[in-house]
């Protein structure tokens, strides 16, 4: 049993009507019985919800366990940004600072082949999977300040998030993912009938390589800061690069 | 001590008793949410370089929320809690200020706001507690405006009948 108006006498509860549609609503529930039991039991249980609210104490255990958990947390953030990457190694023989770094960075680059093949792959096949059950969107927005905070509280990191549209890259939403065992952002974009995924997450010893294709599909990848980013599409590669591009320079 | 935790401290512990009351009456178990609280804290220091500057409270509360249904699907208890579940759940004990109902109807309350649907609750316990505006709620939900208005309409609409139906027995 119940009335037609209900959505309006809620919203007019929570002062979220303007002040015509707000009158309006008053003057449905001075008529109508069942609004003015919901006006009533909604009262009594917005002022319990309130009082309890006010009342309720985290225990002191928890508290301590935070304080601990956040020192921790703050370690391994300072470990990752000292990391070297990718690019400082390059930076650096650029400038002659020496065989060692070259070295290290060719020993890196051969020993992390096989598992950035297989990245590579699973970012693909990722892609493709995501596509074929229609659900590549968990968040569906244009506008980037929505998007970005939903993956707040969602992916262990905040993505790069624009809105390319003037460019032809549209931003379409946003959904989270398994990256190398672990989550990664997506950010995702349409050009013209395709779907761009990209993918963020952050930077581990292993990266995919700089450019690589599957099953008819591109993969450009590259870090910045202690991220690394994969653009993941089968438009064409120029067009891919050109995205890339624009990406990379609003993150720079 | 690191600079970004001491200024994640101040601007988020002053809401630990929000995120831990949110918790506890979205899960409806003390234990519950002491782990929903701890895992929303640390993912909110992690993600805290993007929301520097912006209102932390509703963030954090949307971070608890999301927390709270990870915690959820993990232990697969989708059905809504029993009646007999409801009655281990010690909540505090009547305020010492006056209140509008007495102590058995506040129960009554608890009870029916506890039984709630869990779509439902959320969006009443955002707004009421946390006094979120649609939008807020809207953000922190992942859910369209016009969702989160209906869903408050219809939670207060099934606690209207639960009550009613309780005072005509
Ligand atoms: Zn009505």
């Amino acid at each position: 049993m119940t009335c037609a108006e209900i959505e309006r006498t809620s919203a007019f509860l929570d002062g979220e009507l303007d002040a015509s549609a707000g009158a309006e609503a008053e003057r449905h529930i001075e008529t109508c019985k069942h609004c003015q039991a919901l006006v009533a039991v909604a009262g009594e249980a917005s002022e319990a919800l309130r009082g309890r609210a006010a009342r309720l104490r985290a225990p002191a255990s928890l508290r301590a366990r935070i304080a601990q958990n956040l020192a921790d947390e703050a370690k391994v953030v300072r470990l990752t940004s000292l990391r070297p990457v990718r690019r400082q190694f390059w930076l650096g023989a650029a400038s002659g600072v020496g065989a060692s770094a070259i070295a290290a960075a060719l020993a890196l680059a051969v020993m992390v082949l096989p598992a950035a093949e297989s990245l590579t792959a699973s970012l693909v096949d990722d892609h493709v999977q995501a596509l074929s059950s229609g659900q590549t969107i968990a968040v569906v927005s244009s506008n980037h300040h929505t998007v970005k905070p939903w993956f707040a509280g969602r992916a262990p990191l905040s993505p790069p998030v624009s809105d390319f549209a003037g460019e032809g890259f549209a931003l379409a939403g946003g959904r989270v993912d398994w990256v190398a065992g672990g989550k990664a952002a997506v950010v995702v974009y349409r050009h013209g009938g395709h779907e761009i995924d990209l993918y963020v997450w952050p930077s581990q010893a292993v990266a995919p390589p700089r450019r690589s294709e599957r099953r008819g599909y591109h993969v450009v990848s590259w870090r910045a800061r202690d991220l690394t980013l994969a653009a993941v599409s089968d438009v064409q590669s120029d067009e891919l690069d050109r995205f890339v591009r624009l990406v990379q320079t609003a993150v720079e | 001590m690191d600079n970004r935790q001491t200024e994640f401290e101040a601007m988020a512990m002053p809401h630990l008793d929000a995120a831990y009351s949110l918790a506890r009456w979205l899960s409806r178990s003390p234990t519950d949410a002491e782990d929903i609280v701890q895992e929303a804290m640390l993912r909110a220091f992690r993600a805290f370089d993007a929301v520097r500057g912006e209102t932390v409270r509703p963030w954090l509360m949307a971070i608890v929320r999301n927390c709270f249904r990870d915690h959820n699907a993990k232990a697969r208890r989708h059905e809504p809690a029993s009646e007999t579940v409801l009655e281990h759940l010690v909540f505090d004990g009547p305020s010492p200020e006056a209140e509008a109902l007495g102590a058995s109807e506040r129960r009554r309350l608890d009870r029916m706001l506890a039984l709630l649907p869990d779509d439902y609750r959320e969006v009443l316990l955002l707004r009421e507690m946390e006094d979120m505006s649609y939008r807020e709620i809207s953000e922190a939900i992942g859910a369209p405006i016009g969702t989160v208005m209906s869903r408050l309409a219809r939670a207060r609409a099934l606690l209207k009948d639960k009550w009613l139906a309780e005072d005509a027995r």
